[in-house]
């Protein structure tokens, strides 16, 4: 990056741009052409602009507020004019970064719009399962204890305490869990606890302890349901949405490299 | 008149054309979820989010030269990767539960126009011309190229057909239509029960670069907010837009909030006393603002608005990254002086707010506080040790980004190590959909944390005691109390907080938990303290000459490390103000602070070996936080006249 940053920022844009055109204007305004110099708004053009504040507001303009708006859409239009006249268009790393964004998404627009056959999404289902596949599901109980010594003294009696629930330590975390999913489990016990979890065998006994971000804790782990990849029918409109996104991106790839290829580029060394 | 009726024909067909795009999409997805998940009975976990980010739909990303657009966003914040502007590939270690798409409203869109007339309406248009080009794009590579030659011939010479041309009216039709279609794709993403995504966009108002942004949120999907467009930022002002907000749930039945940010750069305009202009506030007004805007975003990458030293001199926590942002407005056109630090921030408009309520009996600045992150990357990252910039020219390739000037226009004063990571928003709601989170926002049942995910519990109520942690003290706080976010009646008795901090499970230990409290006093002064409620280790950190002392650090500057051998995984009290005196008007208010831990320029120093120069070094260790929404106190109304 050789521009410093503030050179980058459009607001600096805006301003030097403002400076030219008025700098410019003043001494050499008569040089345009003369006949473009008429902005004509129509009745037509008045009722769209009317519609747009309509649609904005959910009311028709006042009378004063069409003037206004009209008064603005006039201020727009000479400006841009005069900022074509002078060719500020050209040479603007916005507007080159528009243009090249424009062509991109002219690449792409058609694969937003377009239904995908069944086979279609059939055969990107069987070719990306995992991306489709259900989270991993935890039904749990846990005490949870401040230190690693608490909780292997616990663990030595909890099994034939009258209510284990009672060995823990208070914390502001579910004692038992039904169903959760991996990613839900993350956010409430941390992402360490739930992969220490990996390293234990569902069943009834209590285990541990078991590290989390929060301290330690031993955890009846219930039932682990294993992460599966759901029927087609179930997931239909997450592989349309994961089709439509792929293809895009390789619509805008193919599309480029067809136009680079007709290009000799030479870069000086 | 004819020609009109068409046109509105039109835009109905662009609207009914839309709806019918999205009959692939779950019928559950598209509205505001309500009846599509189970609910728990309670709020039962904060969801986490983010309401402001920006992506190339947005005029100044874009030119920052961001390529993600929304789509790759909400990728990114429900968990999947993406392949970020410059190249890496990123992906949200624990994905988020929401977000809102805030694409500044002016210019939303417009760069897409060209190419989505075709799609959308070339047939509608009837213009051949563009019919043609239109069949030539899709034909073949070359006609594709043909076709464009024509297109840039054309424009050179002035004969672009008609539906082409620049003006404004053809760029709203064509936000119109942009939004349409951003409409639809949020309904593709939203799951309720799983992820949320909120229609949304900023309204960038910016009187001589005064900063007065406000990120709009709908509770609604395309079925609502397709009949209308997102409300310009220029040549409007504030009012403007909640009229706006007002006629959109007039029109549809459907609901939007304003969620103001970085008043910390609006050189005293944001929180106000008067109306802008010096006029006095009216009541209309007051109740105007309150009812548009129930939350302000206290925390982002542009700085923290919360306190600042000058108002809080008895703060010592108080200018967590205030630093470079205080020096003047957003651009730094204007220097900031310390008359305007008073409208620039929240508790002190918050204390504002009291004594408004007083005059005009409605409080203007009645606000909960969430964080977001304002980043126009696409990409919600508000952690420091993923800080992928505030904008692509300064995501992690550019390894020197600390030490750049980052200042608009002039290079006094802000560098790129002022930036924090950004925050997140926590809403407390009964399940994740659209209707439980939007409506958590509007009872202010939310709040901020600069990064981290730590739980925070607020009930306020005249019964509580520590004996109620020992039983289902959530059923209490609800049952006998309110949460964060509520309104207390003055009972003559002081009120009592059940306040619960619950660590990030995969972050750093808690040092304290205090209590901020602001209040009018009896002589009508606005008056503040902060209590320390709660601290880690309580035993052994007794206080010294009334204050606790610090939790200590174990940050390694070396490597940018840190234990948790010091602080508390979850600190809890009942605490019931000592300085309560009848009829006075109050807020309170929870702050969370961590144990010191790295900021992202010292990841940055130590993974590009970069040596920050030593104030950006003594900026290199923070103590994060975590800012509730105020319960507030009212005096009880005066008794009414029993007898007859």
């Amino acid at each position: 990056m050789t521009l410093p940053n503030w050179a980058r920022e459009p607001l600096v844009h805006f301003l030097v741009a403002g400076i030219v055109i008025f700098t410019l204007l003043a001494w050499r305004g008569g040089d345009v052409d003369p006949a473009s110099r008429t902005i004509e708004v129509d009745r037509e053009q008045q009722a769209q602009i009317a519609l747009v504040f309509e649609r904005t507001m959910s009311r028709a303009p006042t009378d004063a507020e069409l003037d206004a708006q009209i008064e603005r859409y006039v201020r727009d239009e000479i400006l841009y004019r005069e900022a074509l006249r002078l060719g500020l268009d050209r040479g603007d790393a916005v507007v080159r970064q528009r243009m090249a964004q424009k062509m991109d998404i002219l690449a792409s627009s058609q694969a937003e719009t377009v239904q995908p056959s069944e086979e279609t999404l059939r055969a990107h289902y069987d070719a990306n399962p995992q991306a489709f596949a259900s989270d991993v599901r935890y039904t749990l109980d846990q005490l949870w204890f401040e230190d690693r010594k608490g909780a292997e003294r616990a663990l030595t009696y909890v099994e034939t305490a009258d209510d284990a629930f009672e060995l823990g330590q208070s914390i502001s975390l579910p004692p038992s869990v039904d169903a959760m999913t991996s990613k839900e489990l993350a956010d409430r016990f941390g992402i360490q606890f739930t992969q220490n979890l990996d390293g234990l065998e569902p069943g009834e006994n209590w285990q541990g302890p078991v590290g989390s971000g929060l301290g330690w804790h031993l955890v009846r782990l219930r039932v682990r349901d294993a992460s599966k990849v759901p029927p087609f029918e179930n997931v239909r409109s997450d592989v349309e949405d994961h089709w439509r996104t792929q293809t895009i991106a390789r619509r805008k790839e193919e599309a480029f490299q067809l136009l680079r290829d007709s290009y000799k580029v030479t870069v000086k060394k | 008149m004819h020609k009109q009726a068409r046109r509105y024909f039109l835009l109905g067909a662009v609207t009914f054309a839309l709806a019918a795009c999205s009959q692939g999409v779950d019928a559950d997805q598209q509205g505001t979820g309500e009846g599509t998940i189970e609910l728990t009975e309670f709020p039962d976990r904060p969801y986490w989010g983010d309401t402001h980010l920006h992506t190339d739909n947005s005029i100044d990303a874009f030119g920052f030269g961001v390529r993600l657009g929304p789509e790759e966003a909400l990728m990114f914040a429900s968990g999947q990767e993406v392949t970020a502007t410059t190249g890496m590939r990123a992906k949200l270690a624990r994905p988020l539960d929401f977000l809102v798409i805030s694409d500044h409203s002016d210019g939303l869109g417009a760069t897409r126009r060209l190419f989505d007339a075709p799609r959308l309406g070339v047939v509608a248009m009837g213009d051949e011309t563009m019919l043609r080009w239109y069949d030539m794009m899709h034909e073949s590579p070359e006609q594709s190229q043909r076709a464009i030659g024509e297109l840039i011939t054309a424009a050179a010479n002035g004969t672009l057909p008609e539906a082409m041309t620049s003006n404004p009216e053809e760029q709203d039709a064509a936000t119109a239509e942009i939004w349409g279609a951003h409409l639809e794709m949020l309904d593709r993403y939203n799951k309720p029960g799983k992820f949320t995504a909120f229609a949304g966009f900023e309204y960038t108002l910016m009187p001589d670069g005064n900063n007065l942004h406000r990120v709009v949120m709908f509770r609604d999907g395309l079925d609502r907010t397709g009949q209308v467009l997102p409300y310009p930022g220029i040549n409007s002002d504030v009012e403007g837009l909640w009229d706006y907000m007002l006629a959109y749930e007039q029109a549809t039945g459907g609901q939007a909030l304003a969620i103001p940010h970085n008043s910390n750069l609006s050189n005293g305009l944001m929180f106000e006393l008067t109306m802008p202009g010096g006029r006095p506030i009216t009541a209309e007004y007051a109740r105007k603002r309150a009812a548009a805007e129930p939350v302000v975003e206290v925390t982002q990458i542009k700085g923290d608005s919360e306190a600042h030293p000058f108002l809080s001199p008895n703060d010592e926590m108080a200018g967590f990254g205030v630093k470079g942002w205080e020096l003047g407005n957003l651009p730094l056109t204007r220097e900031t002086t310390n008359d305007m630090l008073a409208g620039n921030y929240i508790r002190e408009a918050l204390k504002r707010g009291l004594s408004l309520e007083e005059q005009l009996g409605v409080n203007p600045y009645a606000f909960g506080m969430i964080g977001s992150t304002d980043s126009h990357t696409s990409l919600a990252t508000g952690d420091e040790d993923n800080f992928y910039g505030k904008h692509t020219g300064n995501e992690p390739s550019y390894q020197d980004r600390a030490l750049e000037g980052q200042n608009l226009g002039t290079r006094i004063g802000r560098f790129g190590w002022h930036y924090l990571a950004g925050g997140y928003a926590a809403a407390w709601a009964r399940g994740n959909t659209r209707a439980e989170i939007f409506d958590a926002f509007q009872r202010r049942e939310v709040y901020a944390t600069t990064g981290p995910r730590m739980t925070v519990r607020l009930f306020g109520g005249f019964d509580f005691s520590e004996a109620d942690w020992d039983g289902d003290w959530v059923r209490a706080g609800y049952t006998r109390g309110v949460p964060m976010g509520g309104e207390l009646e003055d009972r003559g008795n002081p009120p009592t907080f059940l306040i619960s901090a619950l660590k990030d499970p995969d972050g750093a230990n808690l040092d304290r938990v205090q209590v901020v409290k602001g209040w009018v006093d009896n002589s009508g002064e606005l008056q503040e303290r902060v209590y320390d409620v709660s601290w880690s280790d309580m035993d052994k950190r007794s206080r010294v000459g009334g204050k606790v002392p610090a939790v200590g650090d174990t940050v390694d500057r070396a490597t940018a490390t840190y234990t948790n051998d010091i602080g508390a995984a979850e600190l809890r009290t009942a605490w019931t103000d000592p300085d309560y005196v009848e009829g006075q008007r109050a807020f309170y208010y929870v702050r969370v602070i961590e144990i010191p831990t790295p900021r992202w320029t010292l990841f940055d120093a130590v993974r590009f070996g970069i040596k920050l120069p030593e104030d950006a070094m003594a900026d290199a260790v923070a103590q994060e936080r975590a800012y509730s929404s105020p319960i507030w106190l009212k005096p009880a109304p005066p008794a009414i006249m029993e007898q007859q």
